[in-house]
């Protein structure tokens, strides 16, 4: 077995490459849309960023709990509404994990499947979006800390 | 002797009473009271006592002073079976009555009646150690061999038959013609095989079982056997090989009935089955409604933890939050577990980017376990970028491998390394192998790993908690997913090495899905080219946004605050001060007519609360506010953005939304589109003398709406014309900027200010050669280049909002009046 990569990205070099300024957070993060973030700040202290991200992660777990209490409740609309939100706000951020899952969750609320067709059965639509649920949780807490460790840095 | 003896006072016996005396059996006469008046001689004898010592005597006191050892017991005995005797009228016999003697009496009791009236019992004492099945037996007048030879004739439940060395019947009976349907007659002489059906007779099977028993001495069988009439039973069947002084002279076979049992055992194991399915179907509802609430608490417990805690309460909170994570781990494994065994686990198909999963886990591995573990990653260069199979299953068997890895390991190294094993035409073999310098696994308990609810070690239950199901679990998703798993010893120290293997397909769509950044399907886009993405925005066109931009006010409608503040920080960056939110459509409605003049552009969200995108824009159209609106789309659906123009907005950017895009799409609505603020009056001259070039006239009810929004779905200002005359339809979405073959898109390209001349010259060729638009009806192009003329207007009226840009356009087509 050819063991050539151990270095943990799975970028591309030419991203990387572009990107130099702005550090990797794997393929958590679109770089292209975080680096525009980044820009909008007025220098390296991070004043806009910084507090908009750290409000993302907030609203995330806000959205977290509301998810779960709909699932409580077999609401399905519901939780479509709330994917569609926290996709909003993920997708701006360029969280792209956080926005896949947020795009099955809203698909399954809607009772189709992720590629458009129709899911009837509300058990198996509840389960998906438990699991991308899941998923997202996990994806934020990833990306926190990775989050934290730049904005700390950076300041 | 005392022959002469007087007869008791009930006995009418005579000459008889001789021959009782002399009788060769121990006898005792009682009167209908139970006293003895009469003995034999042998009685006497037997028993060593005296006429005087019994006869007048009461049976039980006389007994009850002979029996030694005193046994009680023995009495009652006694008196039941004569009771007993007396009540059926008819003999029976006592069992053992120990007398003085050491000798062992048992009685034959016989009452005598003339009709109701009892006369007298008579008690036959013999020696208590005989047999008397064997004396009864005996009195039948049988003898033993015919006794058996009835007993097995005349069973019912059992065919009994009897083979000749060569398998032939010579006996048959009542059993086994009522079992197989031949009666004695028929069968006998004939070959037992015709008990068997042919698929047991292509095997030879009934001369096997006769070799076999005489080599074994008996043999068993069950099976299907026929009978006379064709049917089938289920038989258990006991052949024996019979010896008669040393001579194999046959063979016995006794066989039973068996179809009732069988067909109950396997409604048995039908309705077990049925259990088991509930069961499993229970336990994964029931993990269902277990999980959800878990989930609440657990994102309660996680939120508390974010807010200021002192350090007791944050103690506390955080055992709370552990103790939640183990057991929602718990039930996802019994869920997971119940839905493997009752075959309810599904596998999806999607992109399955290994090598970013693989670094993903790896990385938030890396942080939470122990600080003096070191993680290597090993991915082959050859590893496919992404592949066609079932992403959380593939991550769910790392996880738990890698987690498990993680668990029993305090120090050294975790090694996870991914390689291609195989490949073909449609797919790959990918092997994944997690190894570990834990604590290993014992030789012995290395065979049980893969089974459910064992843990191999009893000991380490204690300190590593879990189900004990993970790996059963990994196991058979593994074989979902066409691999296999397994373990093997560390080779180069302490520890494990775990592996599976799973197939994945090729992705057999365009190249371009290997450069996909996303492992998930996102729809509707796929079919276009994906939005350039560059931060390079044009400079010229930058400066000129940001020379406009602080005079005019901006309307941002958007729900989420995050993308609220981008949009927000985005405006600003391009020098906006005048930057307006709202937060749903409704707000939007309602600032917009407020101050139908105020605004220069509005960004609008589609899904929102209280009122959506689309209908705002319906709303701001018929109030026959013209202001531009361009809509933000998430682009869920396809079509989307075709709606949002459909509903009256003027364009629309896809979110997230790209600088670049940003910027050209300000530029076009801001800078080089007629302000919609223009004098009305103005341009209904404009548009007269547009009618009157048409030779048509202006009818009177049009004249006070002359811009009324008719877009194309019918909506509009109230009580405009329902069908779309000329100049009702007069608004659509200004064209003569970039209305290019591919049609208004923030991603199409843009012409900018430079070209904006031979934009404008290429508008009616390339309308023209679009079928969309040669089928348009008139009005549209009319309204078309009346927008033209409007803009020309603006220019020779020197109203130009940007001035120098739109100087630059003409009259393409000539058609000014």
């Amino acid at each position: 077995m050819a063991t050539a990569t151990a270095r943990i990205s799975n970028r591309d070099e030419q991203d990387v490459d572009e990107m130099s300024e702005t550090p990797d957070f794997g393929d958590h993060v679109d770089n292209t849309i975080f680096s525009q973030l980044l820009e909008m700040d007025d220098d390296d202290e991070r004043d806009f960023s910084g507090p908009l991200v750290e409000n993302f992660f907030e609203q995330a777990d806000e959205t977290f709990v509301n998810m779960d209490l709909a699932l409580t409740k077999k609401d399905l609309e519901e939780l479509s509404k709330l994917g569609h939100f926290l996709k909003g706000s993920s997708s701006t951020l360029g969280f792209n994990k956080i926005r896949d899952s947020c795009q099955i969750i809203q698909q399954y609320g809607h009772k189709l499947n992720v590629d458009g067709s129709d899911e009837k059965d509300e058990k198996v639509c509840l389960t998906k979006i438990e699991a991308a649920i899941q998923v997202a949780k996990v994806d934020k807490k990833e990306l926190e800390k990775l989050m934290n460790d730049f904005f700390g840095k950076a300041k | 002797m005392r022959p002469d003896s007087e007869p008791g006072p009930a006995s009418n016996a005579a000459d008889p009473g001789l021959l009782f005396d002399l009788a060769p059996l121990a006898l005792l006469a009682l009167s209908p009271d139970w006293r003895i008046t009469k003995t034999s001689a042998l009685f006497l004898a037997d028993w060593g006592v005296s006429v005087t010592d019994c006869v007048g005597e009461e049976l039980l006191p006389f007994v009850a002073a002979q029996l030694r050892p005193t046994r009680p017991t023995q009495l009652a005995q006694l008196t039941t079976s004569i009771d007993d005797a007396l009540a059926a009228r008819a003999e029976r016999s006592t069992g053992p009555i120990s007398t003085s003697y050491g000798a062992s009496w048992r009685a034959r009791i016989i009452p005598i009646f003339r009709q109701d009236e009892l006369l007298s019992i008579i008690l036959e004492w013999h020696d208590g150690l005989g047999s008397p099945v064997e004396t009864d037996f005996g009195k039948s007048g049988f003898s033993t061999d015919e006794a058996f030879r009835l007993l097995v004739q005349n069973v019912k439940d059992y065919a009994i038959c009897l083979l000749d060395p060569r398998g032939h019947i010579i006996t048959w009976n009542a059993g086994a013609e009522l079992l197989q349907g031949y009666t004695r007659d028929e069968i006998i002489g004939k070959h037992f095989s015709v008990f068997y059906g042919k698929a047991d007779l292509d095997i030879k099977k009934p001369q096997v079982e006769l070799d076999i028993c005489i080599r074994e001495g008996r043999i068993e069988d069950e099976g299907w056997r026929c009978r006379k009439d064709g049917s089938q039973f289920w038989a258990d069947i006991v052949m024996t090989t019979v010896y008669k002084d040393g001579l194999h002279v046959g063979f016995g076979i006794v066989t039973r009935d068996l179809t009732e049992r069988k067909s109950a055992e396997s409604r048995l194991i039908a309705a077990y089955e049925e259990s088991e399915k509930l069961k499993s179907d229970f336990l994964a509802n029931m993990s269902h409604e277990i999980r959800t609430p878990m989930h609440g608490m657990l994102a309660a417990c996680a939120l508390l933890l974010d807010t200021a805690l002192t350090t007791k309460q944050r103690e506390m909170v955080g055992v709370m939050e552990e103790s939640g994570q183990v057991l929602l781990q718990v039930i996802d494994d019994i869920l997971d577990y119940s839905k493997l065994t009752s075959g309810n686990f599904s596998m999806q198909s999607g992109l399955v980017g290994v090598t970013g999963i693989i670094t993903s886990m790896v990385r938030s591995l890396r942080d939470t376990s122990a600080p003096a573990v070191h993680f290597e990653l090993f991915l082959d260069p050859d590893l496919p970028r992404s592949v066609q199979g079932d992403p959380l299953r593939y991550r769910q068997i790392l996880q738990n491998l890698v987690s498990n890895a993680a668990k029993f390991t305090d120090k050294g190294s975790i090694r996870v390394a991914a390689s291609v094993e195989s490949e073909d035409d449609s797919g790959y073999t990918i092997l994944t192998e997690v190894t570990d310098t834990g604590i290993g696994i014992p030789e012995d308990a290395a065979a049980n790993l893969f089974t459910p609810f064992t843990q191999f070690d009893g000991t380490t239950t204690k300190r590593y908690k879990g189900t004990g199901l993970g790996l059963s679990i990994a196991k058979s998703l593994a074989e979902l997913m066409d691999g296999r798993i397994g373990y093997r010893p560390n080779p180069d120290r302490q520890g494990s090495v775990f592996w599976f293997t799973a197939h994945f397909k090729k992705i057999q769509t365009l190249e371009g899905m290997q450069e996909r950044r996303t492992t998930m399907a996102l729809e509707g886009n796929s079919g276009e080219p994906p939005p350039p993405r560059s931060n390079e925005v044009d400079s010229d066109l930058l400066a000129e946004i940001q020379a406009a931009s602080p005079t005019k006010h901006m309307l941002v409608v958007e729900d989420n605050l995050i993308n609220q503040k981008v949009m927000v920080g985005m405006l600003r960056a391009l020098s906006f001060q005048h930057i307006e939110l709202a937060s749903n459509g409704l707000d939007a409605v309602k600032m917009v007519r407020r101050k139908p003049a105020a605004y220069d552009m509005v960004l609008m969200d589609i899904s929102m609360p209280v009122m959506d995108g689309n209908k705002a824009a319906r709303e701001i159209r018929a109030a026959g506010i013209l202001l531009p609106i361009v809509a933000m789309t998430a682009h869920a659906l396809k079509g989307d953005r075709e709606r949002c123009l459909e509903h009256g907005m003027n364009d629309y950017i896809a979110k997230p939304v790209d600088k670049k895009l940003l910027v050209r799409l300000l530029v076009k609505w801001l800078l080089r589109t007629t302000d919609y603020r223009k004098n009305h009056e103005e341009r209904l001259a404009e548009l007269q003398r547009y009618r009157q070039d048409m030779g048509q006239a202006l009818t009177p009810s049009m004249e006070g709406q002359p811009f009324s929004c008719q877009v194309p779905d019918g909506i509009g200002t109230p009580g405009s014309p329902s069908s779309p005359g000329p100049f009702s339809a007069g608004f659509v979405p200004p064209k003569g900027f970039d209305d290019l073959p591919d049609g208004p898109a923030g991603h199409t390209e843009f012409t900018t200010d430079k070209s904006a001349h031979s934009t404008t010259n290429k508008a009616g060729p390339a309308l023209a050669e679009r079928p969309r638009f040669t089928q348009a009806s008139t009005p549209i192009r009319l309204s078309d280049r009346a927008m033209r003329q409007a803009q020309d207007e603006d220019k020779v009226a020197g109203r130009s909002v940007s001035g120098e840009s739109v100087a630059t356009e003409t009259s393409g087509d000539g058609n000014r009046a």
